[in-house]
């Protein structure tokens, strides 16, 4: 394959001759979980595992950083790290996203309000930092940026908290694909909203932007054993979910969802009009859908493993027929598949210990591999030997999860793995071209 | 694979023959916000390059993104995947109707096609492309661009953020001789602000209407 390198453009016009073009119409889904006007699905075997991983004082450089692990069975360095680039600086590395042309990746950390931009288009196997956005708090008023989701050429990033008492009163903002400021959009406090923010997904078929809701920077920088003893800071999560215009980016309908939902997924089977959420506090699935007039509601529908307990179910991926669902519980480090078949009463059919701590998963577009890694945040993280920090590939066959591959990310320096994103060698941009005939020669 | 050979002859056919196999959008099941009930944001501003015209005359592209609200998409004219170009052809044409129909937006509204394309399409190929669309009747233009050069389109397409990608043998793994690209469709307005951009589900004539009337009630 031509290495694709510089912006140069000695190859287009040739590009151009010859093109025959194929249009992708916009897809409603990425593999399985991402903005339905992301471009450019991975259908088949992804190459990369991008892991958005939070620094360790004392480990390696002790920065934030992006690590790229090889994932495809037929490379030499399968299952190995193959580039780390490191922000320098360690900020609480949480989520990020692409933008919707799939060239770049923002992520953020939860402990302030810088946004970093990477390319992995000019060589996927090697993202590079190419901008810091640093005007999120100055422009909004908001802190600890946690959802990256593509609109059409712009990005809206969900945050988590605020500047000015740190609580969990929120927004979203809105920049253009270069990281150029345009909008601020604050949580509804009004009609039952509680402000608070987490995930968001659209569904633009439905003109629908589902928003949920967690806590404040005061909470989730604290440790996770006091926290939970502080009775009044533990009233202080998120209970609602919110149905926006998407259009207008105006709310419509606020719904109460106890516990704290986080990850936000819409069925991404043609035709389906429903997403599912988890809460973390009280370990229930709930079913956002329509209702009779023309609003949405939200429904408790299944229980995952005991509440009692607090396995505090983290993460969830869904299938892309949107027949089935895996739950990741942190507490207990238990992987839950349920069959969403009757979105209604889902229900659990297999579980698996797949870690002292869990928290993150992901899927290929196929189902048949899937990916988790273990860190919730810094301060919530267990201890000792528990602190288990790793990259871990399975295969799913229908009816077993089998170990692949793990990459342990505390022997290897890296820190704590947290997101993860797809990545794929074909993914290089066409704008840039093949190094012109002279350099070629030379090499 | 298509060879260039029928691709050739598929750009000599004039408008393209697959938008009548191009699918509507996914229906609206939803009600649009009332046009002056919210804002478009300035998401970006226009981009500005050199294009040629049907007839071979050099221009900025400024020169049809200006003075009036327009609507843009890049198209190639052997684009034969009926949800990309010929779906904007389309929904293009049907806009181009209802205009003309409305006397409030006919002389507000511009509409510019500029091919990806410029060493196939040339201004003539394109103007046989553009066949009568080009007439300007009720007050409704509608432009067929094409670039100078791939090196003149190059900014073009960066700064509309219109990505361009090569295909791939996936048989092989290798890149082929073919490039893909995502269908997006921009409203700028009338001073070149990029106001709202447009991707395959949202691509709805009444949903862009509804977002003309907006900019003018601004």
């Amino acid at each position: 394959m031509n290495r694709i390198g510089s912006k140069s453009m000695a190859s287009l016009p040739v590009a151009f001759a010859i093109a025959t073009l194929l249009v992708a119409s916009a897809a409603r889904g990425d593999e399985t979980c991402n903005s339905p006007y992301m471009a450019k699905l991975i259908k088949g075997q992804e190459d990369y595992v991008y892991v958005w991983t939070l620094g360790v004082e004392g480990l390696g450089d002790g920065s934030d950083k992006l690590v790229t692990v090889d994932v495809d069975p037929k490379s030499k360095s399968y299952g190995k790290v193959i580039g780390q680039v490191s922000v320098g600086t360690r900020g609480e590395a949480h989520h990020m996203g692409f933008t919707d042309d799939r060239r770049r990746i923002w992520g953020g950390g939860l402990s302030g309000s810088d946004i970093y931009v990477f390319d992995i288009a000019t060589d996927p196997a090697q993202p590079k930092l190419i901008k810091t956005i640093k005007d999120l708090a100055v422009k909004t008023g908001f802190i600890g940026p946690h959802t990256y989701y593509a609109l059409p050429g712009r990005m809206l990033v969900q945050t988590l908290s605020n500047e000015k008492d740190k609580g969990g009163v929120t927004g979203m903002a809105l920049y253009n694909n270069e990281g150029e400021f345009i909008a601020r959009y604050a949580m509804p406090t009004d009609d039952g909203g509680d402000g608070y923010g987490y995930d968001l997904a659209v569904n633009p078929t439905r003109n629908v932007l589902l928003t949920s809701s967690f806590t404040g920077y005061a909470n989730y920088m604290r440790p996770l054993g006091e926290l939970i003893k502080d009775e009044a800071a533990m009233k202080r999560f998120g209970h609602t979910m919110v149905a926006w215009d998407l259009k207008a980016m105006k709310p419509k309908t606020v719904m109460q969802v106890p516990g704290a939902p986080l990850e936000i997924r819409w069925s991404l089977n043609p035709g389906d009009d429903w997403a599912v959420t988890a809460a973390a506090l009280t370990s229930k699935l709930w079913l956002v859908r329509p209702d009779a007039s023309g609003g949405w509601q939200a429904k408790e529908v299944a229980t995952i493993g005991d509440p009692a307990k607090i396995p505090l179910p983290v993460d969830i991926s869904i299938r892309r027929d949107g027949k089935g669902l895996w739950v990741n519980t942190f507490m207990d480090g238990m992987t839950r598949y349920f069959d969403l078949t009757n979105p209604q009463a889902p229900k659990q059919t297999y579980e698996k210990h797949t870690g002292t701590q869990v928290n993150m998963i992901s899927q290929s577009w196929d189902g048949t591999r899937v990916y988790i890694t273990s860190s919730l945040l810094a301060n919530w993280d267990k201890a000792g030997a528990d602190n288990e920090q790793f990259l871990r590939g399975f295969r799913w066959d229908g009816k077993e999860l089998r170990p692949a591959f793990e990459v342990d990310f505390t022997k290897e320096k890296l820190g704590r793995a947290h997101h993860m994103k797809l990545g794929s060698k074909v993914l290089r941009t066409a704008y840039v071209a093949p190094a012109p005939p002279a350099a070629r020669a030379a090499r | 694979m298509v060879i260039p050979a029928l691709a050739a002859l598929l750009c000599l056919a004039g408008p393209p023959a697959a938008a009548d196999r191009a699918k509507d959008p996914p229906p609206m099941d939803f009600v649009l916000p009332e046009p002056g009930t919210y804002a478009l944001q300035h998401i970006m501003r226009a981009p500005d390059g050199p294009v040629l015209t049907v007839d071979g005359q050099l221009a900025n592209l400024s020169r049809f993104t200006r003075e009036r609200i327009t609507l843009l998409g890049f198209i190639y004219t052997s684009c034969t995947n009926p949800q990309g170009c010929p779906l904007a052809y389309r929904v293009f044409d049907r806009l181009k109707d209802e205009i003309r129909a409305t006397p409030a937006l006919k002389d507000q509204v511009q509409l510019v096609t500029l091919s990806f394309d410029p060493a196939r399409d040339t201004p003539s190929v394109m103007k046989r492309y553009a066949g009568s669309q080009l007439e300007d009747e009720g007050g409704l233009r509608w432009f067929f661009l094409t670039a100078p050069s791939a090196h003149e389109l190059l900014p073009l397409v960066e700064g509309f953020g219109q990505d361009v990608q090569y295909a791939t043998d996936t048989s092989t793994g290798r890149p082929v001789r073919q490039l893909s690209h995502v269908l997006k469709v921009f409203l700028i307005d009338r001073a070149g602000d990029v106001r709202e951009i447009y991707t395959s589900t949202f691509l709805h004539p009444r949903a862009i209407i509804g977002d003309i009337e907006t900019l003018l009630m601004e």
